[in-house]
């Protein structure tokens, strides 16, 4: 049994596309007979099932609608994650998604945007719409050939009293990387966005844009960036709050393990009502002699120790995923300690 | 007939930091399984002795020598000591980044501990928090005692773990020792009150260490009540 089979057995969505081709589109069927729907992107507008949708949360570009359209109908709890995988091996590839999960529905998304051979660009845009009461917990991993010039965009609106959690984690950077991700919070809505770069080349540019329209909301943003071997990230984060009692926090933390990197991390605040409680913290630095020393005492060489000390700081910037994500979660940050110290 | 090396020996052993000498020719011989405590006022030069003992930077041993079973540790790096069986619990840690949990799992995967050896010491409750960030007092001696046991010493160096505690972990601190005791590993333990010998099954040596030096051995009480008594002032005439 294939691995698209097995998981489409339990209960699972899964898209895969090469360069513009979709390689495997499964969904099962009990999800079917649920009323969720997996179509290709151009299918859906086709039958006019997106056409108030598209380029709605994220300016509009005049490209092709090749990536995925997903379904998830009111108060659907979708156990098994739903699967993306987009990747380009030879020339550019342009990916739109669009995802509308209905009132009241949970569901969990992975989707893995990565680049080999001759694949020398990715555009993707991804159109999120949580519905009220619903819940997401999206987990985006990347992971480039050197070569490759990527551009990519996360636009998410958050209904009311829904729940997002949000993880963006960067295993491999390209040369060039322009990234933004933007939310809008309704009513009673929840955001926990975090992010994690390990930039070993190249350049980054890491917008994050969180507006949280409607009272009694909150949002934490979180990220931890790693730079060695002449990268340079540049991280903006705007979050900014229209309305009473609403709470939101930013937390930008950057590690350079390299003299020769460039972090810089600009946290920004915009209220524009007195009832909001906004805070930010930011810091970079290196890695501290004292915890090495600590560290080493404990029988670990200072290779290890610093792998360790790489790898609990990317963790600590992790927040608001459930428990069912730990393995693999897991396993993303011991490759990523590795190969920021490797 | 091979001599039998003694677990730890210590011969004249004068440490430096930020060049100004503070332990001033100490000798020490430390046997297996034996417990011994050290006692002196703040800044006698105790923590100093453990930390040049570990090799960590900025203890430069600038003359004598330390011996562990044997073998002179003048150029190994601390990691090397720490994998010989020496641990050293810290006496006032800053926080490291790190989830106690990965350090804890990294720790048994390295010494083949078992997790569930430091269930006593209650620390399940911080494994999701960064090591030692806002632990109270308390928390930090179990964590560190808990970490030190993992390591399975043979020698476990045990920087004032009775200092910020209260009497509930007290006698949790005083217990987990008693643990390592009864596993075999020699204990020296610094203490600049004493409150803790009063949780320990056995204290074999008690030495009282003042400027730098070691000015008097002898019995646990013995040293304790001169020191209650008349205060370390007692021992001052002997540095002189």
């Amino acid at each position: 049994m294939s691995l698209a089979e097995e998981l489409a057995r339990g209960g699972a969505i899964f898209y895969v596309q090469r360069n513009y081709e979709i390689v495997r589109q499964v969904i099962a069927k009990s999800l079917i007979e649920k009323g969720v729907v997996l179509e290709p992107l151009s299918s859906a507008v086709k039958k006019g099932w997106v056409d108030k949708l598209l380029w709605t949360v994220l300016p509009a570009r005049e490209i092709e609608p090749k990536g995925a359209f997903v379904y998830i109908p009111p108060y659907v709890k979708v156990q098994a994650p739903v699967s993306f995988c987009f990747t380009v091996d030879k020339g550019s590839q342009s990916v739109h998604n669009v995802l509308v999960i209905g009132e009241g529905s949970e569901v969990t998304v992975t989707s893995v945007c990565s680049s080999a051979g001759d694949g020398k660009e990715h555009k993707g845009y991804t159109e999120v719409f949580l519905g009220k009461r619903a819940k997401l917990d999206y987990v985006m991993v990347h992971s480039w050939a050197k070569d490759t010039r990527v551009e990519a965009e996360l636009g998410v609106i958050v209904d009311s009293e829904a729940v997002m959690n949000e993880l963006y984690v960067s295993l491999r950077s390209p040369y060039e990387l322009r990234g933004n991700a933007r939310f809008i919070l309704r009513k009673k809505a929840s955001l926990s966005a975090s992010t994690i770069y390990l930039a070993t080349l190249g350049r980054a540019l890491l917008e994050t844009g969180v507006t949280i329209e409607s009272e009694n909301s909150s949002a934490e943003v979180t990220s931890r960036v790693v730079a060695a071997k002449g990268s340079i990230v540049r991280q903006p984060i705007l979050l900014e709050a229209k309305a009473p009692n609403t709470k939101g926090h930013v937390e930008c933390k950057g590690l350079q393990l390299s003299h020769d990197s460039v972090i810089e991390t600009i946290p920004s605040l915009r209220s524009a009502h007195g009832g909001a409680q906004l805070t930010h913290e930011a810091a970079i630095g290196k890695i501290s002699e004292e915890e090495l020393a600590y560290l080493t005492s404990k029988g670990f060489t200072e290779d290890e120790a610093v792998t360790l000390l790489v790898r609990g700081f990317l963790e600590l910037g992790i927040k608001g995923l459930p428990e069912s994500l730990k393995p693999q979660i897991t396993s993303i940050l011991d490759l990523l300690a590795r190969a920021a110290t490797g | 007939m091979l001599p039998i090396m003694s677990l730890l020996k210590l011969e004249d052993v004068h440490v430096h930091v930020e060049q100004k000498e503070v332990v001033k020719g100490v000798n020490l011989k430390v046997e297996r399984g034996e417990v011994h405590v050290l006692l002196g006022p703040n800044g006698s030069g105790k923590s100093t002795l453990l930390r040049a003992i570990m090799g960590l930077p900025g203890y430069g041993v600038t003359r004598g020598k330390i011996l562990f079973e044997g073998r002179d540790l003048d150029s190994l790096k601390p990691y090397e000591r720490a994998r010989l069986g020496i641990a050293l619990m810290h006496q006032n840690p800053k926080p490291i980044s790190v989830k106690l949990q990965q350090v804890i799992e990294e720790l048994c995967k390295r010494y083949g501990a078992p997790q569930d050896l430091v269930q006593k010491l209650g620390v399940n409750g911080l494994m999701d928090r960064e090591l030692f960030k806002g632990f109270s007092g308390g928390e930090i001696k179990r964590v560190e005692l808990a970490l030190t046991i993992l390591q399975k010493p043979k020698l476990a160096m045990l920087d004032e773990p009775d200092s910020g505690v209260d009497l509930g972990n007290l006698r949790l601190v005083g217990d987990a020792i008693n643990s390592l005791a009864n596993e075999g590993a020699s204990i020296l333990l610094v203490t600049h009150t004493g409150v803790i010998a009063d949780y320990l099954n056995k204290v074999d040596f008690t030495h009282v260490i003042v400027d730098g030096r070691i000015v008097a051995s002898g019995e646990l009480n013995e040293m304790l009540n001169l020191i209650r008594e008349k205060g370390y002032q007692a021992f001052m005439r002997w540095t002189s």
